[in-house]
């Protein structure tokens, strides 16, 4: 069993607040995901259910037992480190055998459990070496296996796949996802790469500046993100936004930014509040239905700057206005700089942002 | 146009650069020959010097190369028991013979003995005290941290005269004059603080995620400290060991103060009570120089690697 | 969540015991205390102490009578001319020392700063005069210097620089500059080496950069080198002097202050007072008045040059 619970935990660096207030509840098994960008507190947050950070406010409870004070060493939780932090001067079996041999394991359940490990890793040939002689792809492994032999009741990783090249991430993601399926363990998992959350996370946190800024499933968090940040933070290419007015006349509900302008499906209208003033509008490059002849309703116009194709799909960044967006278009389309086109656009999955705030409008 | 020059040209060039490359390392060779007369001119005279014989050591000028090197007074030092021509028993009207080998000459062994448990004492300290010290200051946030670093340095600020009184003072007190335990004592105000530095800078290279990983897989601080950590430390440890057994074994102002008797007087302060007394021969003198000389000169060239890393780290620091 | 009450008895002193030396400080300062205690006891405790005893009228030949006297041991030192002077010899040493270790260590290092075969045994038998005890320094020189059949007069009177033996050591007007020179011997090395580490330190891409722009050996020695070697000759000059101002040893084997007084410098001094005429206060005093100067001097000098880093 792995509850753990933040209870307006705050950290602090002398004037700096790293985390803030923080209010989390984790499920036990789950695999949830602290992602933002640098410096917002994810590592912070993670090195305190670690015990490697002290609060500075605040209480962290496992299992309904407080453990603020409890020392690492006494928590059972296990870490994957950025830098894997294999320690140098031992075999790669004596480093994932070394959390069980100071926990006073008995060698043959020691062997049994680091022979176990490495076949499921596939390093078994790599026992007898040491981590200079490995590459980055194998040392993560071995930081896996350390910390997967102790079979801990929570699993920390703390952006572990960002030293590996393109290729490998997406593999080890698959392996991770896997790992935690098999293990039904508690994973806090974090990242900055929002394509890696995404994947990974049965919910996401996303944080900033210390401050969690929506708590969700992938889904929910991609769907209807809170604010712009969120909004903006998740989707490669980023979200594209435009200042507008909405107004609610009778009926219907009308968004206006620049040149464009559109009408908004009642259920949609149906859940904005307030239903009119200065907004933010976000629509994700997906969300376009095709390309059009001619200007309408809920059609964007733009001059094509750059065509980008991208194997699968062809992304356009357009002049919309005074901003530069992007969308995506069939890859059978032929454009080029220069070009002057239409897009329509899903009104159903347009996204409502008041301005002054930054917060959704969409309850 | 670049390089637009003719074949003349660039012969000239290639000449020039050639006789500009041989001249070069004449330079450094003339330079490595200067610089290694200088640095062991002297003690290799010292060493010339010691072998030669009462006669021939009070030659005018000297004999730079011995025409009858002896090794008699090494004889004396070494088998002090067996033979024993002093002042007042050489023989008369021959000054070459046994050359005024003082009867104290065997009481340089049993100081280099007392010099050497010294030095290991202290080095032995100077590691219990210093390393889990150098890894608090380096891996631990604490309050009072860059203060306990300028703390250190401060003492070391004090001349160690200075010290000298109150500590003759205290060991007076406590009875221990002419005990080598006030020299393992005092010691250890010298060597400590620079030990410390060493470490904290070494210590400080080591990345820090070692010292998780290690701590969420069950260690507590001490644990990392001794399983991790020293392991890898190893060449700052023997840098400090060597600087500590160093300090201990060429230290003389404190040993002169607090011994008094061959039971606790180290190496240099024998010798030295050599170098005052007239009736003894310069070579006899000579010779206990070099015994002085050789175990330290043998470690710093054995581990001169670790000596520079050392000092390199306390540079970088500094 | 639990019932698991938060404010249970005694939670809040543990509670603010615990915040306020939290697990990592209690076991950083569990490392230290052996450090404290050992250090607290022989570096700080005597250095106290020996300020306090300064304060005393203390000689050793009527322990009975010790009257306080407060600051009257500093008072009279500085009234004192023969202090002054001694000062001055002070100065003089550790000036002339620390400029030759300086010049030796910055040509040695330049040398060793080229690549050449050989250059690592070069630098290792440079540790030489440094790894020796200053007894066998001493006694070394002392050979050396000697009037009579010394390696000095021999090799001056064989090269026909002189045409009679000079009495080195008994001459008041070089003995101060002899022990200099045995001293400087000594120190060399580790300055050297301090100021190569330095130098390796200086980005090549500097060099290169100055080669194409035109620059030769000496305009590039004066523009990038030099420079760059600020903060070693810093902590050279700063240390050097810190180690020449306390230096008795050689005083001690070579001279012992004289001839007369040609050499009694600050640190001879206080071992005289405290050691000879036994007058422990005044030595003591003497003692922190060279502890004051040291430190002022290398202050001052890190801000001066230091703040041109």
């Amino acid at each position: 069993m792995a509850h753990i619970l933040f209870d307006k935990v705050s950290k602090r660096y002398g004037s700096v607040t790293a985390v803030d207030r923080l209010e989390l509840e984790i499920r036990d098994r789950e695999f949830l995901v602290l992602l933002g960008p640098s410096g917002c507190g994810k590592t912070t947050t993670l090195n305190m259910i670690a015990g490697l950070e002290e609060l500075s406010e605040g209480d962290i409870y496992f299992d309904g037992q407080i453990v603020n004070f409890m020392p690492p060493h006494k928590r059972d939780v296990a870490m994957v480190f950025q830098s894997y932090a294999l320690y140098p001067h031992k075999t790669v079996r004596d480093n994932i055998a070394f959390g069980l041999k100071m926990r006073r394991y008995d060698r043959a359940e020691i062997g049994r459990r680091v022979e176990d490990a490495a076949e499921r890793l596939r390093i078994t040939h790599l026992l007898d070496r040491r981590p200079q002689a490995l590459s980055g792809g194998q040392r993560q492994r071995v930081a896996l296996g350390r910390a997967m032999v102790r079979q801990p009741a929570v699993f920390l990783m703390d952006e572990p796949l960002s030293n590996l090249d393109a290729a490998l991430r997406v593999s080890m993601r698959a392996e991770i996802k896997e790992l935690h399926r098999t293990m039904r363990t508690t994973f806090v998992y974090v990242t900055h790469d929002q394509a890696e959350a995404l994947t990974l996370a049965d919910r996401i946190v996303v944080m900033r500046d210390g401050v969690v800024q929506q708590i969700g499933t992938p889904d929910e968090i991609y769907e209807h993100p809170c604010n712009v940040f969120v909004a903006s933070f998740l989707g490669s290419p980023p979200i594209n936004y435009l200042e507008g007015v909405l107004e609610t006349d009778g009926a219907a509900t009308r968004i206006h930014a620049g040149s464009f302008a559109a009408t908004l499906p009642p259920e949609a209208a149906a859940r904005l509040s307030p239903p009119s003033g200065e907004v933010v509008l976000g629509i994700r490059p997906e969300d376009v239905t095709g390309l059009v002849a001619e200007g309408g309703d809920a059609i964007i116009t733009g001059r094509v700057r750059t065509v980008l194709p991208v194997g699968s799909d062809q992304y356009l960044e357009l002049r919309v206005g005074a901003v530069d967006c992007f969308f995506r278009v069939d890859k059978g389309a032929r454009l080029a700089t220069g070009d002057e086109v239409r897009l329509g656009i899903d009104c159903a999955r347009l996204h409502l942002f008041d301005k002054a705030t930054g917060r959704s409008l969409m309850r | 146009m670049i390089g637009a020059t003719g074949i003349g040209r660039g012969a000239r060039y290639r000449r020039r650069s050639r006789l500009q490359d041989w001249g070069h390392r004449l330079v450094l060779l003339v330079g490595s020959l200067l610089v290694l007369a200088y640095a062991l001119g002297p003690v290799v005279w010292l060493a010339v010097s010691s072998v030669q014989d009462e006669r021939e050591i009070v030659s005018v000028p000297p004999h730079w190369i011995p025409e009858r090197p002896t090794l008699q007074n090494y004889r004396a030092i070494f088998f002090a028991g067996e033979k024993e021509v002093t002042y007042a028993t050489r023989r008369k009207g021959d000054p070459s013979t046994g050359g005024y080998i003082p009867s104290t000459a065997d009481s340089l062994l049993p100081g280099m003995w007392n010099s050497l448990k010294v030095a290991l004492a202290v080095v032995l300290l100077n590691l219990i005290v210093g390393v889990p010290a150098a890894y608090a200051i380096a891996k631990i946030r604490f309050w009072g941290r860059s203060a306990s670093i300028y703390f250190m340095l401060a003492t070391r600020v004090i001349p160690d005269i200075a010290l000298v009184v109150p500590f003759f003072l205290i060991i007076k007190k406590l009875g221990l004059i002419d005990d080598i335990l006030s020299l393992v004592v005092t010691y250890l105000a010298v060597t400590v603080p620079f030990t410390v530095f060493v470490l904290v800078s070494y210590f400080e290279s080591l990345p820090d995620e070692l010292d998780k990983a290690a701590r969420v897989d069950g260690c507590s601080r001490l644990q990392a400290l001794l399983q991790i950590f020293l392991p890898l430390a190893l060449p700052a440890l023997v840098a400090v060991v060597l600087f500590a057994f160093l300090a201990s074994w060429n230290e003389f102002l404190l040993a002169l103060m607090f011994t008094q008797t061959p039971a606790s007087q180290t190496l240099p302060i024998v010798v030295a009570s050599f170098a005052s007394d007239f009736t003894i021969s310069f070579s006899f003198i000579n010779a206990a120089g070099i015994v002085a000389v050789v175990p330290p000169v043998i470690l710093a060239l054995l581990f001169e690697r670790y000596i520079i890393s050392g000092l390199t780290a306390g540079a970088v620091k500094g | 969540m639990t019932g698991l009450s938060r404010s249970f008895p005694g939670a809040a002193p543990r509670a603010w015991l615990s915040r306020r030396f939290n697990y990592e400080e209690r076991s950083a300062y569990l490392l230290l205390a052996p450090l404290v205690i050992v250090l607290g006891g022989v570096a700080v405790f005597p250095v106290l102490y020996a300020f306090y005893v300064s304060l005393f009228r203390l000689k050793l030949t009527r322990p009975g009578r010790v009257p306080f006297v407060g600051l009257d041991n500093y008072a009279d030192l500085l009234r004192d001319p023969s202090f002054w002077t001694a000062v001055g010899r002070t100065t003089y040493f550790t000036l002339v020392s620390v400029a030759a270790i300086l010049v030796l260590g910055l040509l040695i290092a330049l040398l060793l700063n080229q690549a050449f075969r050989g250059r690592r045994l070069v630098g290792a038998l440079l540790l030489v005069p440094w790894a020796i005890p200053s007894v066998a320094n001493g006694l070394m020189w002392k050979w050396i210097y000697d009037s009579g059949y010394g390696a000095l007069n021999g090799a001056l009177y064989q090269l026909g620089l002189i045409d009679k033996y000079v009495i080195w050591l008994g001459d008041p007007a070089k003995t101060l500059l002899l022990v200099a020179n045995a001293f400087v011997w000594k120190e060399v090395p580790l300055a050297a080496i301090l100021l190569l580490v330095t130098m390796k330190s200086i980005p090549a891409d500097l060099y290169r950069a100055a080669t194409v722009d035109g620059a030769n050996l000496l305009q590039r020695f004066l523009h990038i080198t030099l420079p760059s070697l600020r903060p070693g000759v810093l902590l050279v000059v700063i240390y050097e002097s810190m180690v020449a101002v306390r230096h008795f040893d050689l005083f001690y084997l070579l001279t012992e202050g004289g001839p007369g007084d040609a050499t009694n410098v600050a640190a001879w001094q206080i071992y005289v007072e405290s050691f000879r005429d036994l007058s422990f206060g005044s030595g003591s005093a003497l003692a922190y008045l060279l502890a004051i100067v040291t430190f002022a001097l290398s202050y001052a000098a890190i801000r001066a040059l230091g703040s041109r880093l």
